[in-house]
């Protein structure tokens, strides 16, 4: 009796510790606003995309018509995509899935993804409107990745660097305009502004208009978001955990795009092996791992607000035909 | 979250990073009753820094007038719906001079109302669509009418409207700050200037969704956001007019009214901005309810509706109204100091005058001292010295008409 008296004294606050640890473990917030990582996010996809091996004639104008051929025996590998709900800002889930190809040629790798998108947001230049894009992350360096050695899909971990290419709708549009930066103009066709740059006329103060570099914020800063003349519709970049992207000096990535009816289809492509320690490098015959994004700009998806994929997925590259 | 303290709510309220003042706080204090919108801070601003291209919508100082006008269109109206703000209730009858000179706010800052909400994300707000950034003064001048029929008069006038001049205020707490992904907005320490890193912004905009007051802004030439830098050029004492002294931003020295001063918030409770904001509370912050501790103090308008004026700028308004007037003897002499010089005043002596006038307003005795105020530099040297009263001279009667 007396025995078990003494451990219903205990029973409420073991009750209590019990409720709190499950709390605890449901919600799981390992940094604010941060949700824990699941097992499943540290296993692999099943399903391997094989990078064909394909004896390609680099055609003149990297366009998707004039590559299509090139992809039609590789075999696609369907990805989910879901709402973004790891981290602040959480969004997305307009995007529930895209299609992978990839190719290459023993000296460029092409990755081709299509998906759904109703509306083309192909300018970010008004306040309230935002691009559509696509990115694919690659872990840097020769990873094992298994549930028993956790890589984090998640924009990579400390220690743990990932290469992605993100490719931006509007840096198609900024190729095709001279200057190969959209400005204000082709937004808002009649908008004034107080500063005159045409050197020819009566108002041009060659000193004040050539300081003007000190007063283009992200120009003068080096941003690449805001240069002119990029030449290329693929940003390259690495990230080590969340907030911690950062575009890299050496840009190596290159894109074309082409939407129809409603789909959007992307090829994004680079050589095997870059030069750059911050790319991911690949080798015919070896294996890699991918994981993507897609941004709806009509969804306002951008940064955080994406549609993702939550787990690495394998792939293997052919070997070239001679070895 | 972490728990911070804020003074103007007089409690403890959840932020993503940890409280970390600043020595020295930028901030000013803008007299609204003498305000004549002149829009020369206005001009000021943008004649220095956001006349470039894709800045043309930008007013990073815009003066706007209440109660119709609003840049962007709506703004506060907008932001206090999101935060429910239709009781704006504060305890009031209990006050700390230090932690709570204002009571105790109990409605939900706009960080607390975004966990309320579950919206992921750290803070309340929307995004303005390009057309309620035009026409910064949409509304000037529109007065709203009470009382059509009866004549105005004080405390509250029948017909009535007030100008509100508004920048960045380079909050403690700031919403732009909690909201950016990257941490691309930061305060520096020396001076609490709150800065968006040109190279570190991706252009994501969730700045300008979560800053309440609307003051980043987004410029759609190089895709990254932009909003007023407090001329921290000046601040550093950069320009050569004075010397290597800090020296007060573009909007507040260009002030045609005298209407504000500019300053830094310390412990000195002989610096002027200190004294009247935290000593003898005559300048209130704007929506202090929002959470983010703003560095922008005003003295209210004394002729506007009090309930709309408690909701703008918090439970001290009344108070505050009284202050200003039938101002004290040292509230007088700090408040002849405003705009009477470029240089940051660190700290303020009076010497005493004659008495030159004796009045009632109100019901109250009003006497009024000839004193003369000097204000010392940031190395202790006079910067500035002026007296309560103008000094009048008389024209030679050779020179009656001369200039």
């Amino acid at each position: 009796m007396k025995k078990g008296f003494s451990l219903l004294k205990y029973s409420l606050p073991l009750l209590g510790a019990a409720f709190l640890s499950a709390t605890l473990f449901a919600a799981e917030e390992t940094a604010p606003g941060v949700k824990g990582a699941s097992e499943e996010e540290f296993t692999p996809a099943k399903e391997v995309l094989t990078v064909k091996y394909v004896q390609l004639d680099k055609p003149y104008h990297m366009d998707v018509e004039s590559l299509r051929g090139a992809f039609k025996d590789a075999n696609p590998v369907k990805v989910t995509l879901q709402k973004q709900d790891k981290a602040f800002p959480n969004g997305g889930g307009s995007v529930t899935g895209a299609e992978v190809k990839a190719i290459h040629d023993g000296i460029t790798i092409y990755f081709q993804i299509t998906w759904s998108d109703p509306t083309k947001n192909a300018r970010s230049i008004a306040v309230q409107e935002f691009r559509d894009a696509v990115a694919l992350m690659f872990p840097l360096g020769a990873v094992e990745i298994t549930p028993a050695e956790h890589f984090s899909p998640r924009m990579g971990d400390r220690e743990k660097p990932t290469n992605l290419w993100h490719w931006k709708a509007d840096w198609e549009a900024d190729l095709l305009v001279k200057g190969e930066l959209e400005d204000v103009e082709v937004q808002y066709p009649n908008m004034h502004d107080d500063f005159n740059f045409n050197p020819y006329s009566v108002y041009y103060h060659r000193e004040l208009i050539t300081s003007v570099e000190v007063l283009s914020g992200g120009r003068a800063a080096n941003n690449l978001l805001s240069q002119p003349g990029r030449g290329r519709t693929v940003e390259d970049l690495n990230a080590e955990g969340f907030g911690t992207l950062t575009t890299q000096d050496h840009q190596d990535v290159n894109g074309c795009s082409h939407y129809e009816d409603g789909v959007w289809t992307v090829i994004m492509y680079r050589s095997l092996i870059t030069q750059d320690p911050h790319d991911v490098q690949f080798v015919p015959g070896g294996n890699a791992f991918f994981n993507m994004a897609v941004w709806n700009g009509g969804e306002q998806d951008r940064n955080g607000q994406k549609n993702i994929s939550t787990q690495w997925h394998p792939a293997t590259l052919e070997k070239v035909a001679w070895q | 979250m972490t728990l911070v303290h804020n003074w103007h709510l007089g409690r403890r309220m959840e932020y993503p990073y940890f409280e970390s003042r600043p020595k020295r706080q930028f901030a000013a204090i803008f007299n609204i009753n003498r305000c004549i919108a002149c829009q020369t801070c206005t001009m000021a601003c943008k004649s220095a820094w956001t006349y470039n291209k894709g800045q043309e919508h930008m007013w990073w100082n815009n003066v706007e007038t209440k109660p119709y006008g609003g840049y962007p269109q709506s703004w506060d109206v907008k932001t206090l719906k999101l935060i429910d703000n239709g009781e704006n209730t504060w305890y009031t009858s209990e006050k700390d001079e230090k932690l709570s000179p204002y009571g105790v706010y109990e409605g939900d800052t706009i960080f607390e109302a975004a966990a309320k909400k579950n919206i992921n994300q750290w803070a309340v707000g929307y995004i303005p669509e390009d057309k309620e950034w035009r026409s910064p003064n949409f509304g000037e001048d529109v007065a709203k009418s009470n009382k059509p029929d009866e004549y105005s008069s004080l405390p509250e006038h029948s017909r009535w409207f007030f100008y509100i001049q508004r920048l960045c205020n380079h909050c403690t707490y700031p919403g732009c700050l909690a909201a950016c992904p990257r941490k691309a907005i930061y305060k520096r320490k020396e001076d609490g200037i709150v800065l968006i890193d040109q190279k570190r912004c991706r252009g994501y905009r969730k700045c300008v969704e979560q800053c309440p007051y609307k003051k980043p802004m987004f410029r759609g030439l190089t895709r990254v956001s932009e909003k007023c830098i407090a001329c921290y050029p000046r601040i550093e004492g950069r320009d050569p007019l004075t010397k290597g002294r800090p020296m007060e931003t573009r909007c507040m020295a260009a002030c045609v009214g005298q209407i504000r001063l500019q300053g830094f918030l310390d412990d000195n409770p002989k610096n002027p901005v200190t004294w009247l904001i935290r000593h003898d509370k005559l300048a209130l912050p704007l929506y202090p309810q929002f959470g983010t501790e703003p560095n922008i103090y005003y003295i209210p308008p004394r002729w506007a509706p009090r309930s709309y004026l408690r909701q703008m700028f918090g439970p001290g308004v009344d108070e505050a109204i009284d202050k200003f007037m039938v101002p004290s003897r040292e509230r007088l002499a700090v408040m002849s100091l405003f705009r009477m010089t470029q240089t940051i005043v660190f700290e303020y002596k009076i010497e005493e005058g004659p008495k030159v006038f004796e009045t009632e307003i109100h019901g109250k005795k009003f006497e009024m001292f000839n004193d003369t105020i000097i204000g010392y530099g940031e190395d202790g040297q006079e910067v500035v010295r002026t007296c309560v009263e103008e000094p009048i001279h008389v024209r030679d009667p050779k020179h009656y008409n001369s200039i």
